[in-house]
């Protein structure tokens, strides 16, 4: 069968204009509630921005050498900045700068043009199908073989070369979507690679390898820190034959980009990037913790629902945050890590496969941290 | 068991739907559950969940329907929800052949994962895409009826026999059950309390039907 390459098609029609919410996304037709918070916004607001905004440039100074003594010297400072927030206009810089993708970049000049447009791979009409099916909603991803789902198929593809193993999985078009909406396309592939191959914090591709063996490790981690913390939701969870597999995987998987308000999701991401995957337990957490006295009333079916439909002020990133760093979740979480281990015979990942993995991509990471 | 008063059934049913990613489950279940259609709606990641009550027989049967998602990697996840399943709506797509060559790779999946007397439906689905048609309805109805599922031909966009295929499915389930509660002796249907697996009468036998018709 000839393949057909996302270069081949003709843009579609440019979709008619409609109302967007402020990060471009196709407003629902009934509730504009979402960003009412956003529009209100007082003078003395505006002010705070500013003056966020000023502190994050001299955090910045005049490139990453600056911000690398920065963070050295000031690590907690940055992380209660970042907790409060990246400015959204810093945000692509800062995400690329926390999350050492970067360094990658730089190490690996010409890298991912020549992914791009010299290598196949066996996933690319995976990735196609998938393409319109990702942030459908949003102004840059709507158009059919426009800029912006060219862009994401770029980024899966060269993905889906560079590391065959993963290849392309659903799910890793939302992170890539994502990152599309604040960097280029090559900053966002990299960025990608940091997360998966682990650059700074634990490396997530076995979200994405066969049988999704780090799905199973944090769910398992997951259900029973909600057993530790909120027993009674989870005798109630035991009772109501429910399991986070029917509600959290996505969570994990697409670290809360798939079905969140976007600007939960954002802020999620600036602490996800500077602190590693703990986040995402402790907004789960608190999720649940907002909601336990709704959720501990409900039978199964309702409960599936409520679990995939968090009301609105569940989800203000101004509560809901605060009450996922008062979680302290580091200590269980390895010792979870442990018995998951134990009870599955072998680590989640073997070391054989790791050296398979490294062969297969030296050759493209020409010069890493030499 | 206590039935809830504010939703009355005389069973409750657990129904899968699976089959490779992009054939449209997803929009066959909310076709079904809420009458809604998505031309560009987002692949499913993990497992989705609905339901709907409906008369089947002339009995009240609440359908719980497991929609999975369709990409290979995800069964080390979705195939867990196989189990305790009544029926199981296997999905192609009638615009591409490979969607329709993998069947038979679900049904293996079927085989390892869930109750060997499981009721299968096979569902070629797009069908308003007749100008992209690349799947023979004859070879479909051949192939379904030597593997003895029931089959038919859907358009979830159009709402072209969705609601049939899923009255066909969850009536050929009623009427195994019933027979089933008949060989046993049992009084009555059973009510199942809402959210629990139904488990299916005491007898051993496979009382797997070759085909249903469904048309
Ligand atoms: N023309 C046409 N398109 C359909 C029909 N059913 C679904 N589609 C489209 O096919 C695409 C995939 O549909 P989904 O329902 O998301 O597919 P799925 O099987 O759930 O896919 P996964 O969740 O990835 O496993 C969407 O763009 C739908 O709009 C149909 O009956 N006719
Ligand atoms: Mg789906």
């Amino acid at each position: 069968m000839a393949k057909k390459r996302i270069d081949d098609y003709e843009p579609g029609p440019v979709p008619p204009p409609a109302p967007l919410d402020r990060f471009g996304f196709v407003k629902p037709e009934l509730s504009y509630s979402h960003d009412d918070s956003m529009k209100g916004r007082s003078a003395y607001e505006y002010e705070r921005e500013e003056r966020r905004v000023r502190k994050w440039r001299k955090m910045i100074g005049v490139g990453g050498s600056d911000w690398t003594y920065y963070v050295k010297r000031k690590p907690h400072v940055v992380k209660r900045r970042i907790r409060k927030g990246i400015p959204d206009c810093l945000r692509g810089l800062i995400w690329q700068l926390i999350s050492g993708s970067r360094d990658l970049l730089l190490m690996n000049p010409g890298v991912y043009e020549q992914l791009v447009i010299y290598e196949t791979s066996a996933s690319e009409l995976d990735i196609i199908r998938d393409i319109s099916r990702t942030f459908p909603s949003h102004v840059f991803f709507r158009q059919r073989h426009g800029p912006g789902q060219r862009s994401l198929y770029n980024v899966l593809k060269a993905y889906s070369v560079f590391d065959r193993e993963v290849g392309y999985v659903q799910g890793m078009g939302f992170l890539a979507g994502l990152l599309l909406l604040y960097m280029s396309e090559e900053d966002a592939f990299w960025l990608l690679v940091a997360l998966l191959k682990g650059a700074v914090h634990a490396p997530m591709e076995g979200l994405y390898l066969v049988g999704l063996p780090l799905v199973q490790q944090y769910l398992f981690q997951f259900d029973n820190l909600v057993r530790e913390y909120l027993p009674k939701l989870g005798e109630h969870f035991t009772q109501e034959m429910i399991n986070p597999s029917m509600y959290a995987s996505q969570w994990f998987i697409t670290v809360f980009s798939y079905s969140f308000p976007f600007h939960l999701a954002l802020r999620i991401w600036d602490v996800f990037l500077y602190e590693g995957v703990k986040i995402v337990f402790k907004v789960g957490l608190a999720l649940l913790k907002y909601c336990h006295d709704d959720l501990i009333k409900l039978p199964f079916e309702k409960l599936i629902y409520a679990l995939r439909n968090f009301p609105e002020d569940a989800m203000n990133p101004d509560t809901l945050l605060p009450m996922a760093y008062s979680i302290k979740v580091s200590k269980s979480l390895e010792e979870l890590k442990q018995d998951y281990e134990k009870k599955n015979q072998k680590p989640v990942q073997s070391t054989e496969f790791n050296e398979k993995q490294k062969q297969s991509q030296e050759r493209f990471l020409l010069s890493k941290r030499s | 068991m206590a039935r809830r008063a504010d939703e009355e059934y005389d069973y409750l049913f657990k129904v899968v739907l699976i089959g490779d990613s992009g054939v449209g489950k997803s929009n066959l279940l909310s076709r079904f559950t809420r009458n809604e259609f998505c031309l560009e709606s987002k692949s499913t990641i993990g497992v989705e969940f609905a339901t709907r009550t409906l008369q089947v027989e002339g009995r009240t049967v609440k359908a719980q329907i497991w929609d999975t998602a369709g990409q290979e990697r995800y069964r080390a996840i979705t195939s867990a929800y196989y189990r305790g399943a009544l029926g199981a709506l296997l999905v192609y797509d009638v615009t591409k052949p490979t969607t329709f060559e993998n069947v038979s790779r679900w049904l293996k999946e079927l085989r390892d994962h869930a109750d060997s007397n499981i009721v299968i439906m096979l569902i070629g689905n797009k069908t308003d895409l007749k100008h992209l048609r690349a799947v023979a309805t004859e070879d479909a109805q051949g192939y379904a009826e030597k593997e003895g599922l029931s089959f038919i031909e859907t358009s979830a966009l159009e709402a072209t026999n969705v609601e049939k295929s899923f009255q066909t499915i969850l009536a050929e389930i009623y009427r195994i059950i019933s027979k089933k509660s008949l060989a046993s002796d049992e009084p009555g249907p059973a009510s199942i309390k809402e959210g629990k697996t139904l488990v299916v009468g005491g007898s051993e036998e496979n009382t797997k039907k070759p085909c249903c018709s469904s048309s």
